[in-house]
């Protein structure tokens, strides 16, 4: 028997109450490595050697590194920079959650800046032209023309790379938090039986990845509505 | 930096790095080898004209590509030996087993890639231009000479950019098997810090040799591709 109902039954708020910490994680992950992505994404863009080449050394750096040396860098290697123990931040990060967060943000933050630069590239030229011949201020020209262009551009890779953060979610369990993979682990230590749990988890984690996707798809149709008002020609592909 | 702290013998921990990366490598090229061989059979049964045989591949690939590693590693390592035990009892072979942890990892390891190249491969060989294989056909190819020659060398060629991606993410997901007691790179790094309260520099150094190892791929990568698209360079 794979699936026992009784054991099932008895661990499910371990296993919720996991699944809580495994969508704290994924939502302030994709928050956070939003907010450090965006401004590199502009300096990847730039047209000063210097911005530039910061932001490809963060990109090749955060994607190169394996996301659970990164997690071990900051959960060990913040406290041993002199002072910081003094100063006000350590009250931020000295429990594991907002150090994992910082962590994820950072990984997640190599791959954003690499899709929302080259969405910002790709907004076709002549739309900008347009804008600015119509006498848009630079601001009027990003907020209305650039911005909706790019996020167009980029939703269906920031949907996959949101599916990558929750699964990379699951390296908190090296720094002693219990999210759903370590919920499971744990019902598996008292109860010897590693299946329900672990397929349990599985599930639970189909599930955020559907939502994730369904939600992308909506946001597809909202910001490309002409995309899907008539039935496409190239419907049988 | 401390370079004694890295020295071989008694006192650095030097030799124990190395251990632990020949681990770390042997692990990472073992998955790929094998997953990459198993993605391939999985791409050709999504593509074969059999009924729900592509179905049920797509289904397990994307259940795959969907759960955290860390979940499919423990449930091999878990798993794979009361599998083991329930398969034996019918036998009167009864007792505890105890499934080897490398193996368990390349396992893991090995089903995900083959998850993410089957996808690679299935789109590799829906973009082989038909009237090459119509044109194949015209000359008298059989089946099998018509795949081995036409389709799996050009399917290959396009498949190549997106299967050296997964040897990163794979590679990258190597210090995971740590979870389940392997001394890998990252796991003998962990046991330095903890010995000598340094930890940042041996985590440091390990993301040092990480970098070092994706540095050499993308060379290779460029190398390879140098040579598989020769054909297509104007001079």
């Amino acid at each position: 028997m794979l699936m026992d109902a009784a054991t099932l039954l008895d661990y499910l708020p371990v296993l919720l109450a996991g699944a809580v910490i495994t969508l704290e994680l994924t939502l302030f992950t994709l928050i956070g490595g939003l907010i450090i992505a965006l401004p590199i994404a502009f300096a990847r863009n730039a047209e000063r050697p210097g911005p530039r080449w910061f932001a490809q050394s963060f990109v090749f750096f955060f994607r190169g590194a394996p996301l659970l040396v990164v997690l071990y860098l900051v959960y060990y290697g913040l406290p041993q920079i002199p002072g910081i123990k003094e100063s006000p931040v350590w009250f931020l990060i000295a429990r594991p959650m907002p150090i994992a967060i910082l962590a994820l943000s950072l990984n997640s933050a190599g791959f954003l800046t690499e899709i929302i630069a080259g969405a910002l590239r790709n907004v076709p030229a002549g739309e900008i032209e347009a804008a600015r011949a119509f006498g848009l201020s630079r601001l009027q020209t990003f907020a209305r023309i650039i911005a909706p262009n790019a996020t167009r551009l980029a939703l269906r890779a920031y949907g996959n790379e949101a599916v990558f953060v929750l699964k990379g979610t699951a390296v908190v369990n090296f720094i002693t938090i219990t999210d759903l993979v370590g919920a499971a682990n744990q019902v598996y230590f008292n109860t010897f039986d590693p299946f329900t749990p672990l397929f349990a988890a599985g599930a639970f984690y189909l599930v955020i990845v559907f939502a994730m996707l369904q939600l992308v798809r909506w946001a597809e149709r909202r910001l490309n509505p002409w995309a899907f008002a008539a039935p496409s020609r190239e419907r049988h592909r | 930096m401390d370079l004694a702290l890295f020295s071989f013998g008694a006192t650095g921990w030097g030799d124990e790095l190395l251990a632990g990366l020949d681990l770390t490598l042997r692990l990472a090229v073992t998955s790929i080898l094998t997953g990459t061989a198993l993605g391939l059979v999985s791409a050709l049964g999504e593509v074969a004209p059999v009924p729900l045989l592509g179905r049920l591949l797509e289904t397990v690939n994307m259940v795959l590509r969907s759960v955290p590693e860390l979940l499919v590693i423990f449930l091999i390592y878990y798993g794979a030996a009361i599998a083991l035990a329930a398969l034996l009892a019918p036998f009167g072979i009864a007792g505890l087993f105890e499934i080897n942890r490398f193996w368990s990892g390349v396992l893991a390891l090995a089903l995900i890639h083959a998850a993410y190249a089957s996808e690679v491969f299935r789109g590799a060989f829906l973009a082989v231009p038909v009237g090459e294989i119509d044109a194949a056909r015209a000359f008298g190819m059989s089946p099998v000479l018509v795949f081995s020659r036409i389709r799996l060398p050009l399917a290959f060629r396009l498949a190549m950019p997106g299967l050296t991606n997964l040897v990163m993410t794979t590679l990258k997901s190597t210090p995971l098997v740590s979870a389940i007691g392997l001394q890998d790179l990252i796991r003998v790094a962990g046991d330095a810090g903890q010995n000598t309260k340094e930890y940042f520099q041996f985590y440091m150094a390990t993301l040092v040799i990480y970098l070092g190892i994706a540095a050499v791929v993308l060379l290779l990568q460029s190398r390879s591709e140098h040579r598989l698209y020769r054909h297509l360079r104007t001079r």
